[in-house]
């Protein structure tokens, strides 16, 4: 049907007398309402969901948030994704913390800020004084501003003489870290979203980007759209909406992507698409117990990698297999992206270092659109945690518990006296949890997370927390968060735009929140409830000289200084007034990094350096080039299991939903958690859609409801860990990395049945 | 009745066209007031708006999933609110610009003020759900070929 342009001009003019009798001009009514909610003013600040870290600014009136928009000057250009677009009525949920409360005869009453931090401080004394250091730990988040876990972990490790200090970027990077530190010698991504605009090529593996870090798929797709001649190719069991983009989806079964990244490399060898040049230059071969070999060492370890062989195993085809090694090798520029399909394993570190590998063997690295890019999951869990040292192996900017040498300078840095800090790494995540469980640790300060969901296997934990013989505090703005159930004393914080500091996001942008609003009832900033603390401990005064936020991040700087990270140029003006800079920054004038190890880019490679590339994190400044072969699953599926069980996000909700949950719009998206089945399972097993089907793991069993589909591959199905009430972290498998010691949430055995 | 000649079967067209028109226009009108239309979905999945909208409004679903909207999942409720009028966005079937559209498109809502004026609403020059993205259907996009 067509219209001429007179027919238009008549109905609208009859639309617009239809809306006249009815009286009701809806686009005036809609003006009134936009008029009505129209901010007396915007400030700057960061999105409070995922690792992207896109700017946002906060819309307010009246002392109140009332609206957001994208921040023009920051990467995101403006745009926000669903969630970020509907935060406000996050802040003014009903379910928000605003007093202290203390759990006395099993219930949470309320009690005045003197009355919980006395109890926190006589609990975390009397352990101390009993137990000793280790008795004690602080587990936060990468949620947490980069001020609040500094402190935190300067407080823990040169205040308390504790290095149980952890978070939950333990569950969601820590393989990232250990794939960059192993490649490299140095953690953090080396390229940044500018590679996004140049790649003609994009590698997306165990990464559904297009839920999880919406805006960068959107930025990827609009690449996508400039030229047509852009490559997409998308490896996931699960056929994702990100898959609706590519040009390639490869689909295997679950956790043999090892063999295929190494069936990648024996196809790109040979076809003769590696890239000598670079490699000799800059790369080591090394084998998977670290001796250093030569070039035919790593062919001859490939030939267990033919294509065809990996075909067997993977189910993936061999051509399909050849066709994207080729496509990876031979664009003008490779961006790899991945995430948790990765990270979220026993072999997590090794998978990194198989993507890595790829780019060392073809020299896709460190030019405009040719890097491997690990997605981060949380909006500072780069900024925050890594990069300040919040992990029990770690001191700021890249040092390590371990060495000596380390421990002296932040000694010195710090003003304290030599062996302040203790030389033994403290307890990772799952050990922390597991030794709270067995009474070991009795007392633990969790910031700005919910453990007794996001924890794998997590009954075993949350029996842990209900010991009466243990202590908890938390800090939490949501009364409804699950872990709220199992503090001893709940602490109300000041939550994301009443708060100010630092987000640091994955291309290493760190951007400031302003505060835009005041604080809920009696809640506090997070760096006053830990500086409060730390002042009723009696902790050294030469720990804690800090009046406020802004002085923890100067020291912050000062600390990162004498390191590669350098972040002395991003000063707290230059935060305020920027949005977002990324480092290394050494100066007031540095514009910051878009690409490490890039001689002319990076501001730790010298301008005379004769050599294009230094990878300055290792010794003889080469990438080393891993020989990770291919291991199974921890539970691989069985007879009993035959069916493997994977987790995840939905774009509606993010992490265990305390925030999304309290958005009507999001929150009826998807009320509740669903279990995925493909087709063909579902037509064997007789299940329909929307029936109830029972998930049984050898943790525990549970009854969702099912959506069938050919979005899983057959043999898998998924379920999205959001929902407090259908929690599928008591089904997931606890096993960890050994590298890492980030578990391995993406693959476990289970059994299914209608019900 | 049925058509007689090609030139009626046009007249036919056009007529069944403006009737078609009229009749939306007529909806728009009545969703858009403050008395929220009885809507068929229950409250508790009210926002999968796509799911039941492929079958109630195939046309209009379709256009979505092939726009930017769609391939970035910017769902239905992120610019029309809830039917039951209980969500944090306000239910229209027009969403305004300034409480919607600005969310993400301020930077160019001022660029086509500064170009063009003030501008009634965005939908004048950029058609509902068709700024496609999505491969060859990019090249169809209303706004660009207009
Ligand atoms: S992509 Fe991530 S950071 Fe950006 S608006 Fe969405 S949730 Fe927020």
């Amino acid at each position: 049907m067509k219209l001429t342009r007179r027919e238009m001009l008549k109905c609208a003019a009859a639309s617009s007398a239809i809306m006249a009798l009815n009286g009701s001009l809806p686009m005036l009514k809609d003006a009134m309402a936009a008029e009505a909610a129209e901010p007396d003013k915007w400030v700057k600040s960061v999105c409070r969901f995922c690792g992207t870290g896109c700017g946002v600014m906060v819309g307010v009136k009246r002392g109140k948030v009332v609206t957001v928009k994208g921040d023009p000057n920051n990467h995101n250009q403006g745009f926000l994704c669903l969630k970020g677009a509907l935060m406000p009525p996050i802040v003014y949920a009903k379910e928000r913390v605003t007093k202290p409360y203390i759990r006395k005869n099993g219930q949470l009453q309320v009690a005045s800020w003197d009355e919980a931090m006395d109890l926190v401080v006589s609990k975390f004394k009397t352990a101390l004084k009993d137990h000793g250091p280790t008795s004690i730990a602080y587990y936060g988040s990468g949620q947490a501003l980069t001020e609040e876990t500094y402190l935190a972990s300067k407080m823990w490790k040169a205040g308390f003489g504790s290095n149980n200090v952890e978070g939950n970027p333990r569950l969601c990077m820590a393989s990232a870290v250990g794939g960059y530190v192993t490649s490299f010698g140095k953690d953090e991504p080396c390229g940044c979203y500018d590679d996004i605009d140049a790649a003609t090529c994009f590698f997306i593996i165990g990464s559904n980007m297009s839920e999880c870090h919406p805006i960068l798929f959107k930025r990827v797709a609009a690449r996508k759209q400039a030229d047509p001649n852009v490559k997409i190719i998308v490896v996931d069991p699960r056929r994702t909406n990100t898959a609706r983009i590519a040009d390639e989806h490869v689909s295997f079964v679950p956790g043999t992507d090892l063999a295929i990244l190494n069936a990648m490399a024996y196809v790109i060898i040979q076809e003769e698409l590696d890239n000598p040049r670079f490699y000799n230059k800059y790369v080591n071969f090394m084998t998977n117990d670290k001796k250093k070999v030569d070039f035919d060492a790593y062919v001859t370890f490939l030939e267990d990698y033919t294509p065809e062989k990996v075909e067997k195993l993977s189910g993936v085809p061999a051509d399909q297999i050849r066709k994207i090694a080729i496509l990876f090798s031979e664009s003008s520029g490779t961006m790899s992206l991945w995430t948790m399909g990765l990270n979220q394993r026993i072999r997590g570190v090794w998978a990194n270092n198989l993507v890595t590998n790829l780019h060392l063997l073809t020299g896709q690295l460190g030019k405009p659109g040719a890097t491997n890019f690990s997605l981060t999951g949380q909006p500072n869990a780069c900024g925050g945690v890594r990069d300040t040292g919040g992990l029990c192996h770690l001191l700021p900017a890249g040092r390590l518990i371990k060495k000596p040498e380390h421990r002296a300078q932040l000694e010195k840095q710090w003003g304290l006296e030599p062996g302040t800090i203790a030389p033994k790494p403290g307890l990772h995540t799952i050990a922390l949890w597991n030794a709270f469980s067995e009474g070991k640790v009795k007392a633990m300060f969790v910031l700005c997370t919910n453990p007794a969901h996001s924890l794998p296997n997590v009954n075993m934990y949350t029996e842990g927390m209900e010991r009466k013989d243990n202590f908890m505090v938390l800090s939490e703005p949501f009364m409804d968060a699950e872990t709220v159930k199992y503090c001893d004393v709940l602490l109300p914080p000041a939550f994301w735009c009443e708060k100010r500091g630092v987000y640091g996001c994955t291309e290493r942008r760190y951007s400031l929140l302003m505060q835009s609003v005041e604080p809920m009832g009696e809640c506090r900033s997070d760096v006053d409830i830990l500086l409060d603390f730390g002042r009723r401990m009696g902790i050294d005064p030469k720990v804690i000289p800090f009046e406020n936020v802004d002085d923890i991040w100067n020291e912050w700087r000062e600390v990162s200084s004498l390191t590669p990270y350098n972040f002395m140029g991003i000063t707290r003006a230059r935060l305020e007034k920027e949005s977002g800079i990324r480092w290394p920054c050494p100066t007031e004038d540095h514009p910051g990094t878009k690409r490490r190890y890039v001689r002319g880019e990076d501001p730790n490679i010298p301008k005379d350096y004769k050599n294009k590339y230094k990878f300055y994190g290792t010794k003889d400044n080469k990438a080393r080039l891993w020989m990770r072969p291919y291991a199974p699953a921890a539970e691989e599926p069985d007879q009993e299991y035959p069916m493997v069980l994977t987790t995840g996000r939905v774009i509606d909700h993010w992490h265990t939903g305390t925030m999304t949950m309290k958005v009507p719009e999001l929150r009826r998206s998807f009320p509740k958690a669903y279990v995925e089945v493909n087709v063909d399972d579902a037509r064997q097993l007789g299940i329909k859609n929307g029936d109830n089907v029972e998930l049984v793991t050898r943790r525990d069993k549970m009854v969702f409801q099912a959506k069938v589909s050919d979005v899983c591959r057959p043999g898998l199905v998924f379920v999205p860990w959001y929902d407090k009430n259908l929690m599928i972290n008591k089904l997931t498998l606890n096993a960890f990395d050994k590298g890492s010691k980030q578990p391995e949430y993406k693959i476990c055995a289970v059994r299914i049945a209608k019900v | 009745m049925k058509p007689q000649s090609p030139a009626d079967h046009t007249i036919l067209t056009k007529i069944v066209s403006l009737s078609t028109l009229l009749v939306t226009v007529m909806l728009w009108s009545t969703v858009s007031t403050a008395t929220p239309l009885k809507h068929l979905v229950a409250p508790d999945s009210a926002a999968d708006c796509y799911e039941c909208h492929k079958k109630a409004t195939p046309k209009i679903a379709e256009d979505w999933y092939q726009s930017k909207h769609g391939v970035q999942l910017m769902k239905c409720f992120v610019c029309h609110g809830q039917p039951d009028g209980k969500g944090s966005v306000p239910w229209a079937v027009v969403p305004s610009p300034k409480a919607v559209c600005q969310k993400c498109h301020d930077p160019a809502m001022q660029r086509m003020q500064q170009k063009y004026g003030l501008e009634l609403d965005c939908y004048t020059c950029h058609p509902f759900h068709q700024n496609s993205l999505h491969h060859d259907a990019y090249k169809k996009s209303a706004s660009k070929v207009k």
